[in-house]
């Protein structure tokens, strides 16, 4: 059985090059998701965690717009650099966000797509979920931490999904869209 | 042929199904490791200290930079409540430089009294000593972890375990330190303990944050006075992390558990200076001892000579 030479040994050093820098694409929700787990540790000091979950929001969104490259190891190692960028036990947000992609990726086999109503309301639910999730795991990691002032988080987190969503769409359109494909 | 074939799974079919069973194996392997990392934390919670480290070094320059619309964003809200209410606050200010006017001509001369006193029993103060002072570059307000970052670290001596103070008092303690930047763990966090002084009672206490605006006085000790609003709290020194006398807050309400609210407020703080240790713990390396019968616990409990240089690296 013949084989087909590898891809990359039928072209020249330009073409090469172009199609190993075209795989920057890959790293599209991983890199946003990081960066809005940076945008969290935005200088403003409120007393009460109140900042929206943009992290999450966002592993949330690009699960189910590209299921592919968000999977929940991806969400995982996301979740470990947002572990260490908020000084929480390793582990907790890195958990909490590959369970998410993995309860994201079975909503969308089992009933695929939704609308956006619906998707916002799945994300409140998943919220509050993350937000009870994250004090029980925090407990289990030996820093216990009052359970009431993370209502606050879940309020504006269900707030910011619409910006999130609109982040990530435009995002979404400029490197996977028809005039991004190029 | 009277029976009906069984369904032939085509190659791509199978493809899929395996596929879809390899990932819901690696998805829950997945899980499985991010609890596992949670239990080790438990057990060790400084493990990934130098990852943290460098975490730090890579975010705080990234806020260094893009801070000042935050910071303008803090000052004008700052300057807004300062004109709302500056009639009726300066009539109280004055009312109050007038009672403090008097109070200072009184501690003035106390003052001379207690340097004499001083020198008469021949008491000894360990002198504050300034490691850097720094700006508050980001912090963690979408986290249950209450934390700011400030633009000093190890190279300018900043090591995790040292007090941060501003202006107006206490801010909080380093607790990770990367090579140009540091981590301060705010009095607001649940894992913050203070060891405080009531002034007008003396009592000792502890100031727990509790991730709200308000933080908490426990393990009230001394003698069985009652508390008041409007109780001015100050570091005791115990513990020997933090200064005595500097500034913590005040109490606003002094039903069980009673309630404090900061002195220093870490949005306007802007510089803060990190202070050496006040009185650091000597930290003593274990010596292994292989031959011995007893358990090693039961030895390092009983105290080996202290070490040169600590085996770990401070905490």
């Amino acid at each position: 059985m013949a084989r087909a030479a590898p891809l990359w040994r039928l072209m020249n050093a330009a073409e090469r090059r172009r199609y190993w820098w075209g795989h920057w694409r890959l790293a599209v929700p991983a890199v946003t998701t990081a960066l809005l787990a940076l945008a969290m540790t935005a200088p403003l000091i409120v007393p009460v965690p109140a900042f929206p979950q943009l992290a999450l929001l966002g592993v949330f969104v690009w699960t189910s717009f590209q299921p592919g490259l968000m999977p929940p190891w991806v969400a995982f190692l996301v979740g470990l650099v947002a572990d260490l960028l908020f000084a929480q036990p390793l582990g907790v947000n890195a958990t909490l966000f590959a369970a998410t992609a993995a309860f994201v990726r079975f909503l969308e086999t089992r009933y695929d797509h939704r609308a956006h109503g619906l998707d916002w309301g799945v994300a409140a639910g998943l919220i509050v979920i993350f937000e009870l999730s994250t004090w029980l795991l925090m407990t289990l990691a030996g820093s216990p931490v009052p359970l009431a002032p993370l209502g606050w988080q879940v309020l504006t987190s269900i707030a910011a999904y619409p910006l999130v969503v609109a982040i990530c769409a435009r995002i979404q359109r400029r490197a996977f869209g028809p005039e991004g494909m190029r | 042929m009277d029976w009906t074939p069984a369904p032939r799974r085509t190659s791509a079919m199978r493809r899929e199904q395996n596929l879809a069973l390899v990932g819901a194996v690696v998805s829950g392997a997945v899980i499985a490791t991010g609890l596992l990392l949670v239990l080790m934390a438990r057990v060790n919670p400084d493990g990934a200290a130098r990852m943290r480290g460098v975490m730090l070094d890579i975010v705080t320059p990234v806020w260094s930079v893009v801070r000042a619309p935050f910071d303008g964003a803090g000052r004008v809200a700052g300057w807004s409540g300062d004109y709302l209410g500056a009639v009726s606050r300066n009539r109280d200010l004055e009312t109050q430089l007038n009672a403090a006017r008097a109070e200072l001509q009184r501690a003035a001369a106390d003052r001379q009294a207690l340097v004499q006193l001083k020198r008469l029993v021949n008491v000894r103060d360990r002198a504050r000593r300034v490691i850097g002072t720094a700006r508050i570059v980001s912090a963690t307000s979408g986290s249950v972890v209450r934390s700011a970052m400030i633009a000093a670290g190890r190279n300018d001596g900043v090591v995790p375990g040292l007090p941060v103070i501003s202006a107006q008092g206490l801010i909080g303690r380093t607790i990770e330190a990367g090579a140009i930047s540091a981590r301060v763990l705010l009095l607001a966090d649940p894992a913050s303990r203070i060891p405080v002084m009531i002034v007008r009672t003396g009592q000792a206490a502890l100031v727990v944050g509790t991730n709200s605006p308000a933080l908490e006085l426990r393990d009230l000790v001394g003698a069985d006075v009652p508390l008041r609003a409007g109780d001015r709290l100050v570091t005791s020194g115990d513990g020997g992390v933090f200064p005595p006398g500097v500034p913590v807050g005040t109490v606003i309400s002094a039903v069980e558990p009673p309630k404090v609210r900061p002195a220093a407020n870490p949005v306007g703080a802007g510089f803060v200076t990190i202070e050496a240790a006040f009185m650091p713990l000597p930290v003593e390396a274990a010596i292994p001892n292989f031959g011995a019968p007893v358990p090693i616990e039961a030895r390092r409990s009983g105290g080996g000579a202290p070490a040169p240089k600590p085996a770990a690296p401070l905490q």
